[in-house]
């Protein structure tokens, strides 16, 4: 289709620009909010992919001697659900997420660097894509989601790498990670600049809404987190291709080094995958309680502690692998140490809530959940911190619990509460709060039926990564019960995806402002105008859309901050 | 307790000097580069793969062409 210019009595038409059309437009914005849409687009469908795996692994394993799987593909598939759980849902949803939402909540008109963060974006699609078809080849990585070197590579029987592992599993991993961390770095640069540059008149370090604070910390953890998993990746690399002997014993290199350097990533990993959703939950409960965060200030500078602490517990993975006695001590204390700023994370939100006028929305609801499954996940990982217990439960399926506990029940609730309480200003439309509170329960129900009783698996010995069991083991009923808890998430999700193409065609109108919410996102159109503000606003105290919209009552009148 | 004092009237016309207000809606602003930069690291990293010296030496031009480009485009 073409234009039509006017001038001078001649009519001169124009082709489109490949960018003027509707797939153009998609590939060449480089405005924050269409970024992060397509950020939460395409994580959500590795999540599906992560989801389908997962009903894999736990079909398989339903009943004893279970043949749904043989166990080569099985180790392609756990390992693949791991890392495409991490790297290509949770990462790519919550950089989504704080894509679309911080630019608009510190009042700024775009990111700092609008082209690098649509480089980040394309990274991260071609990268779990790339990871993604490895399956098409038959060779998806099969080595778990921590590749342990020198399983990864060679064996002292073995002088080079691919004769030992010949096929290109692991190295699908390796290139598919480093390349999945090019674009971390790329979206964390920007993340920092905007936050510390871009922020509205007024709005100091003090009042950033709190989902910003969290973005923030998760960006200078991935700074300083992932050159540990390049540097491991890329010894793997020449480890594999190169004949060098990095992680190899039999030649003078040393297998530890491997999970050094791994967990030394892996463990703020874990911070980089849970601080973003504090940060939501931070923003939900104030709004839906009708209360100001109960402690701003230890709410956010716990958020600090935690990252500062991340850096400090890696080798509580390694306890089992014989560290000295003094290590132990001291990851064991430092691990213990980091639940005491989480606790206070905990305490404040629940100080937040009481007393509140109680909303229980579905993004409420989603927000309340994760604090009671995180909680679990947060002591049964304090438990992991006791040495003598965690050698007893290393590598058995209640790590698989505590893990689950914190990312499925921990961040998936914060995400999808996140995705209920932001879909409104991203669409104009509300999701659906029946079918949402549907949801809810489904995964409520789901999450602790799949998950609680692997910690009894753990402490019956059940390990992890195997592909099967016997019948006489006594863990049949709990390995029932646990699938049968996978499919009802896997309903839930059913749900999600139902309430999402129903509401974009039909859903009530919301408004720029549905949730009488506190923050400046909602002090503009939804969705926004490309330009997100036409006057940028003046920021004085912590609510400044609450203070808009209550000019005599408002925070900056009341309260010091 | 904060009231409108001289103090704060002051900060106040301080912010509002830095208001920053759109005199024209701005046009959108859009880039090949980074799409091509991410393609074309896809292809070396596919060269790796495949062990191909001609699809990696494709692959580096294009992302020199990309850097280049990304580097000369007007904003």
């Amino acid at each position: 289709m073409a234009t039509r210019t006017i001038g001078e009595g001649v009519v001169v038409e124009r082709q489109r620009r490949l960018s003027e059309t509707y797939v153009g437009r998609w590939i060449t914005t480089t405005d924050h909010k269409l970024i992060g849409i397509m950020y939460m687009v395409t994580a959500f469908f590795f999540f599906l992919v992560g989801g389908l795996e997962a009903l894999l692994i736990r079909t398989q394993l339903a009943v004893p001697d279970g043949k749904v799987l043989d166990p080569a593909t099985y180790d392609q598939i756990f390992t693949m659900h791991g890392t495409t759980m991490i790297f290509l849902f949770v990462m790519p949803m919550l950089t989504g997420l704080g894509n679309y939402v911080v630019p608009l909540m510190i009042g700024a008109r775009d990111m700092a660097f609008p082209r690098l963060n649509a480089f980040g974006y394309w990274i991260v699609l071609f990268g779990g894509l790339f990871l993604t078809s490895s399956f098409l080849f038959g060779q998806a990585p099969n080595a778990g989601w921590f590749s342990y070197a020198p399983l990864t590579e060679l064996t002292s029987a073995c002088g080079n790498a691919v004769k030992c592992t010949p096929g290109l599993n692991m190295d699908f991993w390796v290139l598919g990670i480093l390349l999945l961390g090019i674009s971390s770095i790329a979206a964390s640069v920007n993340f920092v600049v905007t936050i510390l540059k871009l922020r509205a008149p007024g709005m100091s370090i003090n009042r950033m809404p709190l989902f910003t604070w969290m973005t923030l910390v998760t960006s200078f953890l991935l700074l300083f987190a992932i050159p540990s998993l390049t540097a491991a990746a890329g010894l793997l690399l020449l480890d594999r291709h190169l004949g060098t002997h990095f992680y190899q014993q039999a030649f003078g290199g040393d297998p530890l080094l491997w999970q050094h350097l791994f967990w030394s990533f892996g463990h703020p990993e874990v911070y980089i995958l849970i601080l973003p959703a504090f940060g939501i939950i931070s923003e939900v409960l104030p709004v839906f309680s009708r209360k100001p965060i109960f402690g701003y200030t230890f709410v956010a500078w716990s958020g600090v502690a935690i990252g500062f602490l991340s850096f400090t517990v890696w080798a509580h993975h390694m306890f089992a692998v014989g560290l000295p006695t003094v290590a132990q001590a001291f990851f064991a204390t430092s691990t213990t140490l980091i639940a005491i700023p989480t606790a206070v994370k905990i305490f404040n939100w629940v100080a937040t809530v009481y007393g509140g006028k109680l909303s229980l929305k579905a993004p409420m609801l989603f927000a309340l959940g994760f604090i009671a499954m995180f909680l679990i996940g947060g002591l049964n990982g304090v438990a992991l911190a006791v040495v003598p217990f965690d050698y007893q439960a290393t590598d058995t399926y209640f790590v698989v619990s505590h893990l689950h506990y914190v990312l499925f029940g921990g961040t998936a609730f914060g995400v999808f509460s996140a995705l209920y309480y932001w879909f409104p200003k991203m669409t104009g439309k509300l999701l659906s709060n029946r079918l949402g509170v549907w949801q809810f329960w489904l995964m409520l129900i789901g999450v602790n039926l799949t998950f609680f009783p692997m910690h009894i698996l753990g402490l019956l010995g059940m390990p992890r990564r195997y592909y099967t069991y016997s019948g006489n083991l006594g863990w049949n009923e709990l390995n029932l019960m646990a699938t049968v808890g996978a499919f009802i998430i896997a309903a839930a999700i059913l749900v999600f995806i139902w309430n999402v193409i129903v509401s974009l065609r039909s859903g009530e109108q919301s408004g720029s402002d549905p949730w009488d919410a506190f923050t400046l996102e909602w002090d503009t159109t939804s969705p926004p105008q490309p330009y997100n503000f036409a006057t940028v606003p003046i920021v004085r105290s912590r609510r400044p859309f609450y203070d808009k919209k209550n000019p005599d009552i408002a925070d900056w009148k009341t309260a010091t901050h | 307790m904060v009231s409108e004092t001289g103090d704060s009237l002051s900060n106040e016309r301080k912010l509002v000097s830095k208001m920053n207000i759109l005199k024209e809606v701005p046009g959108s602003h859009t880039s090949y580069w980074p799409f091509i930069l991410a393609v074309a690291l896809i292809i070396v990293l596919l060269s790796i793969m495949i062990t191909s010296v001609i699809v990696f030496g494709v692959g580096v031009v294009l992302v020199v062409a990309a850097v280049i480009g990304w580097g000369l485009e007007k904003r």
